[in-house]
């Protein structure tokens, strides 16, 4: 189980960067004197089984707080927790508890598909056994046998995508966290992408998923958290936040919800 | 095509970072480093120009007039010799020249012939060849006077004739060892090209591991498991250290191949061209030079490499990894190739030894602890002091490194 609480991160601007915001209008409520603060209040949970979707505009914080999440960004204040464990003071127990994936997450262009996943098994510290047994299974699973042996920068979008998936659940971790993952992929691919996030609900897994295509969140997630501004705007069933407007509908609901209806520049 | 060239270099005039490192570099920086070399080389020079020589003289009392020449000479200081052994003298640095009148030998005035003078010295660096050129401005002055004296006198022999053009001619005695002389341009050569080979081989991993990594997204990736940024950025720099070490070493090495392996055709067709020539004194060109090359030097020269490797690995990973995009890393690394490379020409101009001082300066002291252990005039004490603040130095800049890897701002920057 994944618990927020009041998270916040705060991005001091170098000199040059303050320098050129100085006696400009601010466009953006969370830039502060010399300071951005890109999350600023944001609480939400996830349990064991459940697919939570992590909603928000462009540069609305949710990148910033899946990288805290991550432990690849250190936060200003609040609390992470898995599992109890607090993600701060325990980084490492949070790293092998931790699947990532985003569309920025990549693998190593000179290694074959089952090189790169065995290479990333054993940076969990896995036995050569472990790596093996697991990577016939989450292969077979995937589909991934006629191209294990292909170099990654062989590989098509689709077939990147399923082996970046690989990677990131060699481990068995206990939290997924999905950061757009389908995008630019299509519908073929991002349909297996989707089918396995799919197929752990009701597992062990607690799967925070990301993204702005609201019919996969429709589809999959049990819970939605809106992030707007850095801030929580709602954290709930997904049937409740669809039904906060008239209309019923997903697309609706975020569209009332989020203040700045235009692109942060 | 015109539209796209406008385009083209609207873009190019509008990165910032591509002007900096193309336009101001070359046309502001650099010129200001080369000026500031230049002035270096010319202080080098005069001080060279100024230094004080000690001249002994040995049966002069035959050439009346030719100590005063010197003694009256700024910058000359006459000592006296405590021994016959000349060698150990100037070797001992009691004595820079000493000038031995042979027995016989007169004012050519007087004798109307070419007299010869043997001049004991040891010129091995180029500030050696501005001392002698400066004991030859002496000589040539003397050699006016004599001319003068000559002028008066017309009845003129073959000797009457040599004497006037040159009534002394200096023989010379260079205790330098033709190792000590082929170093002396072979040493430089040696560190510009491994240590250009150095810089050079840690670019292209640097590049690969830092911002390619940051570019292809891996890097993202490798700091979400559980190994430490600390132990990943160690790694990274240890592949960094390989790549540029190797690339150094194996060109080291088949360098010293290809010597052996033209000297060896060289001795074998002067053999060829002078069978009578088999004495095993003809030269063997390079390979006499290697051989005089003990095998501790050589290892000394490997040595030498890894602390300054070590310097450049981590300031190229630091660059890469801080670069946004692959573009503006290959902006910071000319730079850094030029940069890095001033020390090695200052450590060639005309003066410069390894001292305690030198022996601290970085990438300058390795330069000329490679030129004297190729010359195989070098203090191994230097060494021990140039090996550990070169080790120092990169110590501190690995750490330096390891710091600016765990900033959230380098990792993420954007």
């Amino acid at each position: 189980m994944i618990e927020i609480k009041d998270l916040a991160k705060t991005f001091a601007y170098d000199k040059k960067e303050a320098k050129k915001k100085k006696g400009k209008t601010v466009s953006d409520p969370r830039e502060g004197e010399g300071v951005f603060h890109a999350v600023k209040n944001v609480s939400f949970s996830c349990n064991a089984g459940e697919v939570l979707g992590l909603l928000g505009p462009n540069g609305a914080g949710k990148t910033t707080t899946l990288r805290m999440l991550s432990t690849a960004l250190e936060p200003t204040a609040g609390q992470i927790l898995i599992n109890g464990h607090d993600v701060t003071k325990e980084p490492r127990y949070a790293q092998k508890q931790i699947g990532f994936l985003s569309g920025k997450t990549g693998l190593y262009h000179r290694l074959s598909v089952r090189e790169n996943v065995a290479y990333f098994g054993r940076m969990h510290g896995l036995s050569r056994q472990q790596i093996d047994e697991r990577i016939e299974k989450i292969f077979t699973m995937l589909d991934m046998h006629s191209f294990a042996g292909k170099r990654a920068d062989d590989l098509s979008t689709g077939m990147m995508q399923r082996a970046s998936i690989a990677r990131a659940v060699i481990h068995e971790p206990k939290v997924l966290v999905f950061d757009e993952p389908t995008t630019g992929l299509d519908v073929i691919s991002a349909k297996t992408v989707l089918d396995f996030i799919q197929s752990y609900k009701g597992s062990e897994m607690s799967v925070i998923f990301s993204t702005h295509h609201l019919h996969e969140v429709e589809k999959l997630c049990d819970r939605v958290c809106l992030i707007d501004l850095g801030e929580t705007k709602f954290f709930g069933p997904t049937d409740e936040f669809a039904a906060s407007t008239a209309s019923g509908s997903l697309y609706d609901a975020f569209l009332a919800s989020v203040n700045n209806k235009k692109e942060v520049a | 095509m015109w539209l796209v060239y406008k385009k083209e270099l609207l873009e190019i005039l509008r990165d910032k970072k591509t002007l900096i490192f193309s336009i101001l570099l070359p046309t502001l920086i650099f010129p200001v480093l080369f000026f500031a070399i230049g002035k270096f080389t010319a202080s080098k020079t005069e001080e060279a120009e100024n230094k004080e020589i000690k001249v002994a003289f040995v049966n002069s009392i035959t050439l009346p007039g030719f100590e005063d020449l010197f003694t009256r000479e700024k910058g000359f200081i006459k000592v006296e010799l405590e021994s016959d052994d000349y060698k150990a003298a100037i070797l001992d640095k009691k004595v820079d020249y000493i000038f031995h009148v042979p027995a016989g030998v007169s004012l050519p005035a007087e004798s109307r012939k070419q007299e010869v003078l043997k001049v004991y010295s040891k010129e091995s660096t180029r500030l050696d060849n501005i001392l002698g050129k400066r004991v030859d401005d002496v000589v040539d002055a003397f050699n006016n006077t004599q001319r003068m004296e000559l002028g008066r006198n017309f009845d003129l022999t073959t000797d009457n004739v040599k004497a006037f053009n040159k009534p002394i001619l200096i023989e010379e005695n260079n205790f330098a060892s033709q190792r000590e002389k082929t170093g002396e341009f072979a040493g430089p050569l040696l560190a510009y090209l491994l240590i250009a080979l150095a810089v050079s081989g840690a670019m292209y991993p640097a590049l690969e591991l830092g911002v390619g990594e940051k570019e292809r997204g891996t890097l993202e990736t490798l700091l979400l498991t559980p190994m430490s940024k600390g132990q990943i950025v160690m790694a990274k720099f240890g592949v960094i250290f390989t790549a540029s070490f190797f690339t150094v070493v194996v060109t080291l090495l088949s360098y010293l191949f290809w010597v052996w392996i033209f000297s060896f055709f060289a001795m074998d067709s002067s053999v060829a061209a002078d069978p009578d020539s088999l004495t095993g004194k003809q030269s063997g060109g390079g390979l006499d030079f290697l051989s005089n090359i003990s095998s501790l030097d050589l290892l000394l020269v490997a040595v030498l490499l890894v602390p300054l490797t070590s310097i450049f690995a981590s300031i190229m990973l630091s660059a890469s990894i801080y670069a946004k995009n692959m573009k503006e890393a290959q902006a910071y690394m000319s730079p850094i190739f030029m940069i890095g490379f001033m020390p090695v020409i200052v450590a060639f101009v005309p003066g410069m030894e390894l001292n305690v001082k030198t022996a601290m300066i970085p990438v300058t002291n390795v330069a000329l602890a490679m030129k004297d252990l190729i010359k195989g005039t070098v203090d191994y004490g230097l060494i021990t002091i140039l090996l550990i603040s070169t080790a120092v130095l990169a110590g501190g800049l690995l750490y330096w490194t390891t710091v600016f890897f765990k900033k959230e701002k380098v990792l993420f920057r954007s």
